[in-house]
């Protein structure tokens, strides 16, 4: 059974925990001196997450169809996005098996990684809270 | 036992003379007009002209200047050629710049569009035209590889394509077509596959009994042949065994990937123009060195099953298995440091600009162990 129910939530989580990163000020800062737009696109719920870094000064977090072109695009199953937050997710075996398709200059994506590590303690936090909400 | 995936797209045919039925293989492709892809070194040699002969009244069209590092304009210049002659299929002669530009062109030809957008993994979902690959060095593995890197020498960087479909429909492995490969560059293309099987070996994702075979086999037969390859280039047996062990090194680093020892190999290729083979022979022992306390079994049971090894205790073996590696790079008259093979003092900018290459080459994330960009600085300092 996939973890999303559908697209809102999905969409809902992904953007608190976005949210959360860009509250972060060390994991925000090496993002933004990125200067990528990158776009998730997920499927089995479909959804679609655009964090745009693009300005260097402000992390913009949109979810949905945006008429935004984004320089890097990953796709996968929104349960591979769950499992990737949970810090379960081995990504050179993700991309090797096909689980996850990257498009556009991949090299700058993959070394935002480690960057990001510090948010799969933040990802728990922001299931039990929408869990919460939900309930 | 770990989950793996382990693909083999590719059929490889192996044979001295082989390459001369190119032809055939062609037309058991249902090729009718072929697009042929090579070098202005190689057709001097008349590898190709021996080709092309059995061609026969089957029509062709060559494209003969591809460039040792091709890039994006080397693409759309041939896929304009080969969708004005109505190509049907590629024919790859040459080395691994030769084998990834047809597999660029190929992605154009089948699918049409800016080459940009096929950039990145897994994003090519369909069949692309056959492409028979004949390589005449031994060392790269693009025969038989899922991955095309191409520069893009406007922006100053290598575009990555990395796709089950890019993997030639054919492998012709034809020894003869090895033997007027010079000494230097049959010892460091030799090194390439050498690097190519000790790094699939210990790669992260490195779990698959598959690839481990071929890893140690490949190993094995690279470390009995290549001083042979390279002394004696008509020794048609080393030959054949090096090319075999190339192949095989190829098919197991395009499923299980490298590590740090290319991501830095690739980087000082970028700004230094550094021969793919030499920088991984200079970076291979320091590497190893580097990733050793993540996978000192590994390294050791590689170094016994390969004979360089009696000794039981692993950090000793893993440690004999790097001097037999630097005694080889010796042997076979390969430089042992950066500033041996041309390249220049690294100043502090330098060695910044190469850390962020280095930290941002999608091989690194394949290493056993992470690399710190301080990890990478040092890396650099010991090789130079």
């Amino acid at each position: 059974m996939q973890f999303f129910a559908n697209t809102d939530e999905l969409h809902q989580v992904m953007k608190e925990l976005w949210a959360r990163i860009g509250r972060d000020p060390d994991m925000s800062e090496k993002l933004l001196q990125s200067k990528l737009i990158v776009q998730f696109q997920y499927r089995e719920p479909e959804g679609r997450v655009t964090v745009d870094c693009s300005d260097g000064k402000e992390m913009k977090v949109m979810v949905g169809k945006q008429p935004i072109k984004p320089i890097v695009e990953m796709a996968m199953k929104a349960d591979v996005a769950h499992d990737f937050w949970l810090g379960k997710v081995n990504v050179p075996f993700a991309i090797v098996s096909g689980k996850i398709m990257a498009r556009g200059p991949v090299a700058k994506a993959l070394q935002l990684l480690p960057v990001i590590k510090p948010a799969f303690d933040i990802y728990p936090n922001v299931i039990s809270q929408h869990k919460k909400v939900m309930a | 036992m770990n989950p793996f995936v382990f693909h083999v797209p590719t059929k490889i045919a192996f044979g001295e003379g082989l390459a001369s039925g190119t032809a055939d293989i062609v037309k058991e492709l249902a090729g009718n007009r072929a697009l042929i892809l090579t070098d202005k070194p190689l057709m001097k040699t008349g590898i190709v002209e021996q080709i092309l002969m059995g061609f026969g009244d089957m029509k062709y069209v060559v494209f003969d200047d591809v460039p040792p590092d091709s890039d994006v304009d080397c693409v759309n210049k041939v896929a304009d050629l080969a969708r004005a002659e109505e190509c049907d299929c590629i024919v790859a002669i040459g080395g691994g710049s030769v084998m990834d530009t047809a597999k660029v062109v190929n992605i154009c030809l089948t699918l049409g569009g800016e080459i940009l957008e096929y950039q990145g993994l897994n994003n090519i979902a369909e069949q692309l035209l056959p492409l028979v690959a004949v390589p005449t060095t031994a060392g790269t593995g693009s025969e038989v590889s899922m991955v095309a890197m191409v520069k893009d020498r406007a922006e100053g960087k290598k575009l990555l394509f990395g796709s089950r479909y890019l993997a030639p429909s054919v492998a012709v492995l034809d020894p003869l077509l090895t033997v007027s490969l010079p000494p230097k560059l049959t010892a460091a293309t030799g090194l390439d596959a050498l690097t190519h099987a000790v790094e699939s070996y210990t790669a992260v994702i490195s779990n698959s009994v598959f690839t481990d075979s071929l890893c140690i086999d490949s190993t094995k037969m690279i470390f009995e042949n290549l001083r042979a390859a390279t002394n004696d280039g008509g020794n048609i047996e080393a030959r054949s065994q090096m090319l075999v062990a190339s192949t095989m090194a190829g098919v197991a680093f395009t499923n299980s990937g490298v590590g740090v020892v290319h991501a830095l190999a690739h980087s000082v290729g970028a700004k230094f123009g550094t021969h793919h083979g030499i920088a991984n022979c200079i970076f291979l022992p320091h590497g190893m060195q580097f990733n050793m306390d993540a996978v000192t079994e590994r390294y050791a049971k590689l170094s016994r099953l390969v004979g360089m090894s009696t000794s039981s205790k692993d950090s000793v073996a893993a440690a004999e298995l790097i001097e037999a590696i630097e005694k080889l790079c010796t042997d076979c008259g390969l430089p042992r440091r950066l500033r041996d093979a041309g390249v220049p003092e690294l100043k502090s900018d330098d060695i910044e600009e190469l850390t962020f290459l280095t930290g941002s080459d999608p091989a690194i994330m394949f290493n056993p162990k992470e690399c710190s960009p301080e990890d990478i600085k040092g890396l650099y300092e010991r090789a130079y």
